[in-house]
């Protein structure tokens, strides 16, 4: 089991500006930019074109790369609101036809956790070792606050995300999964 | 006189009136405008569906996911292999001039930037010049030469993109193995004619390397996005969304140090456009000796539009009065083009010409019947239509999608009446015609052609030329996109250089104060163009605050929909006039891999998706480009 206490590792944050519940990520990095994190953790806004994502990865020095990333995301995905997953992502990419879609997404300026990962996998900058942290968003609106649930659950994801990122047997701990990760809440971390 | 349709004439002073004695000069009349083809009325298809198994019915899914913003619908005559109607349809309305209406008009210059999630910052130019010309405001020499970097910047990142990203894998060899076997195979011992310059061998060599997501050309593009993404980021601090482009120029710091650095990425477009040009230079060498039927694939008229672009900074005061004068000091001539032959390159001009209709559209008119208008002329006296821009009012009305009626979000703009396209095409178009190309080392407008003079990289200086092309097609415009990467790179060298004299003398200003001003009413346009070419901001100022603000992208004018006349817009008509060239007989096997790349040649700024149906059922192809979608 990879021992993530001795890596380097980045929580990233996916998401937009102003946006209600969408914003969770940003709220997530401003949240953790402040506190002391366990040595060798860094954190980073990564709500861009996820091919410049993967050229960001690419710049780090090749003999030391994060082995592992989190990566924090309010996601649609048809749950109760505020919903919290974690998971570590099993890295299996869809067909090409898929993947050539998800550049172009990204090189158009559409950015969504999903086509992140996809990308970044693709162009193999991704970590090998990768945790996804999702919350399950209530409200898409301009300028608008959170919605309480998923502003509940801003604390907890924040601490989920360290978790993650510092503490190797926690993250052995969490389900293998594909895309979209598994539908129910966690329960632990 | 470059108007046969609106009832406009001049003097011989060139002084423009409405023409006399007609009540209301600009209702729009029965007649199509002069030389305007027609599209068949949806009663004429439904009834030769009707009656004629060789044509297939088309459906298409409303497009309603995330990306999703146009839509393509065609009917296609399988036995004579054309297509018999085409229906261009935006599906998103992003309602920007909507939400811009009551705010500080500084805000446009970032809320507008979100129009496009590539091209972000050339919205934040053109409304910062809006504003500028609103409020009396002029930047410094610096000011206007580091805006001009940040657009070229922009476009290098933007053309790769398109051509080898979007576009390219229609040529590749994954993508014309199944449908033209046949081409595929000539391609095996065709000898590319530029190997020379690009090092493939034969034309198969090429088109394998093509191919998306493996092919090297495809893997290269996306590190050149890379390239210049970085050198936009050192002279605007950010990208798409840059904030350092303020009325009156550009609130970064830019040293010497900082243009140095900039100029290490810029040169090395110098080799990569060499390679682009000659790319497409040869695959439209090799389709047209293939097939010559391949000239006819996205073909239309050349109506081409441009608002021209890269001021010169000694002659671009921010005024409306004098626009005429310093737009014909741009690097890229301003211009109107009907049927290849260029009829203005006067700004005021184009600004007369143009009007927007929403006959088709999902909006509802706001001409009253008197057609009053808010600003009967422009700021110099020369009469406007109660369909321009500054005198138009959106009024979006969602409603049920329709063929006889209403079927998209896009407007149907208009200049002179006629279905114009824009492009980066188009300013190559309009400044090798018109030869009012500042002097300089590297570019020559010839009135027929663009010379180029590239510097020496890992490959040696070249001259290279782009003519105005013969024939208007889906290649053509691919092939002029790749030149104008040429274009592009050496307009950047030639303002690095003028940036760099005026940094060595010490004037290191790169932006003017202003004030807004909290009283009267103002009128500002932004005159300026995206990497898919013509982009216009017109705005009016009322205390202080946006009272109106019309957003016409290049887009707007190639996924417009058919007008009252039956005119089709110009993704419509290019549809309307390419040949299903696939290599099978079996209606169910049509993939429509012409008309997509008649569809893409255009570079379409929006995620859109073109459903053609066959008898095997619905065929779905994502035609994705920048995110930047029709802004009404």
């Amino acid at each position: 089991m990879l021992d993530v206490r001795s890596v380097r590792a980045l929580i990233g944050g996916v998401g937009y500006p102003d946006l209600s519940d969408h914003s969770l990520s940003w709220a997530v990095v401003s949240a953790l930019e402040a506190r002391t994190l366990p040595g060798g953790v860094m954190v980073e806004d990564v709500s861009y074109n996820p091919v410049a994502v993967a050229q960001r990865l690419d710049d780090e020095p090749a003999d030391d790369p994060f082995a592992l990333m989190v990566i924090v995301s309010a996601v649609s995905r048809g749950r109760p609101a505020g919903t919290v997953t974690a998971y570590r992502w099993d890295g299996v990419l869809p067909p090409d036809g898929e993947i050539q879609r998800s550049v172009t997404d990204a090189v158009t300026g559409i950015i969504f956790l999903d086509n992140t990962l996809v990308v970044t996998r693709h162009l193999r900058s991704l970590p090998a070792d990768v945790a996804v942290v999702e919350v399950e968003p209530l409200v898409e609106a301009f300028a608008a606050p959170m919605s309480q649930p998923v502003a509940d659950a801003l604390p907890r994801v924040c601490d989920l995300a360290v978790r993650c990122a510092s503490d190797a047997s926690y993250l052995a701990t969490l389900p293998m999964c594909g895309l979209g990760g598994p539908r129910v809440e966690v329960t632990h971390g | 006189m470059c108007f046969k349709n609106l009832p406009v004439e001049f003097d011989e002073a060139g002084r423009a009136t409405l023409r006399g004695g007609i009540p209301n000069p600009y209702a729009p009349t029965d007649t199509r405008p002069y030389g305007a083809p027609a599209q068949l009325t949806n009663d004429k298809v439904e009834e030769l569906l009707r009656r004629n198994g060789y044509l297939q019915s088309v459906d298409f899914d409303p497009v309603t996911r995330v990306a999703g913003a146009l839509a393509f619908h065609t009917v296609v005559n399988t036995k004579e292999r054309r297509v018999v109607e085409a229906r261009s349809m935006a599906t998103l309305f992003r309602g920007y001039e909507v939400i811009m209406v009551g705010r500080d008009p500084r805000d446009a210059i970032f809320i507008t930037s979100r129009a496009c999630g590539v091209c972000g910052g050339v919205h934040s130019a053109t409304s910062a010049m809006a504003i500028e010309m609103a409020i009396g405001c002029c930047p410094p020499p610096l000011g206007v030469l580091v805006r001009n970097l940040a657009l070229a910047l922009e476009f290098l990142y933007d053309h790769p993109l398109h051509l080898h990203l979007l576009a390219g894998p229609d040529y590749s060899a994954a993508m014309v193995g199944p449908t033209n076997p046949a081409v595929l195979d000539r391609a095996r011992t065709f000898e590319a004619p530029g190997a020379a310059v690009h090092g493939y061998r034969t034309m198969f060599d090429l088109m394998t390397d093509l191919n998306p997501l493996s092919g090297h050309l495809y893997v290269e593009a996306l590190h050149m996005t890379r390239v210049a993404r970085e050198a936009y980021v050192l002279i605007c601090g950010k990208y798409p969304h840059p904030q350092t482009i303020v009325p009156g120029g550009m609130s970064s710091t830019i040293t010497q140090t900082v243009m140095s650095e900039m100029f290490v990425r810029l040169s090395q477009f110098f080799d990569y456009s060499k390679k682009l040009a000659t790319i497409w230079d040869d695959i439209t060498t090799f389709f047209y000796a293939v097939n010559p039927a391949y000239q006819q694939v996205g073909a239309r008229r050349a109506h081409l539009i441009d608002s021209g672009i890269f001021d010169d900074p000694s002659a671009y005061d921010a005024t409306y009065a004098t626009a005429g004068e310093w737009g014909d000091k741009r690097w890229a001539t301003p211009g109107a083009i009907i049927d290849g032959k260029l009829v203005t390159t006067n700004l005021h001009h184009i600004n007369m010409g143009l009007e927007e209709f929403v006959d088709t559209s999902y909006y509802d008119e706001w001409v009253s019947t008197d057609q009053h208008s808010r600003y009967p002329t422009d700021p110099t006296g020369k009469p406007l239509s109660p369909y321009h821009p500054w005198n138009k009012v959106t009024k979006p009305r969602p409603q049920g999608q329709n063929w006889k009626e209403k079927y998209t979000w896009d407007t149907a703009p208009r200049w002179d009446r006629q279905a114009m396209e824009a492009g980066a095409y188009g300013r190559l178009w309009t400044t090798a015609v018109a030869q009012k190309l500042p002097a300089n080392p590297f570019i020559e407008s010839t009135g027929h052609s663009l010379r180029f003079r590239v510097p020496k990289g890992a490959l040696p200086e070249m001259e290279m030329e782009w003519h105005v092309p013969a024939v208007w097609n889906a290649f053509e415009r691919n092939r002029a996109r790749a030149y104008c990467t040429v274009f592009t790179a050496l307009i950047a060298f030639n303002n690095w250089r003028q940036a760099m004299d005026i940094i060595k003398d010490g004037d290191l200003r790169t932006a003017t104060p202003f004030e807004i001003p909290r009283t009267g009413e103002q009128l500002g346009v932004g005159f300026w163009g995206a990497g898919r070419g013509f982009l216009t901001h017109h705005l009016s100022l009322e205390r202080g605050a946006v009272s109106n603000y019309q957003i016409l992208t290049p887009s707007t004018w190639n996924a417009s929909p058919t007008d009252r006349w039956g005119q089709p817009g110009p993704y419509e008509e290019a549809a309307l006039n390419t040949p299903i060239l696939e290599e099978t007989d079996d209606p169910k096997q049509v993939k429509g891999i012409d008309i997509l790349r008649a569809l893409r040649s255009f570079d379409p700024c929006m995620p859109c998706t073109t459903h053609i149906q066959t008898e095997a059922g619905i065929t779905t192809r994502e035609i994705n480009t920048c995110a930047c979608g029709v802004d009404d």
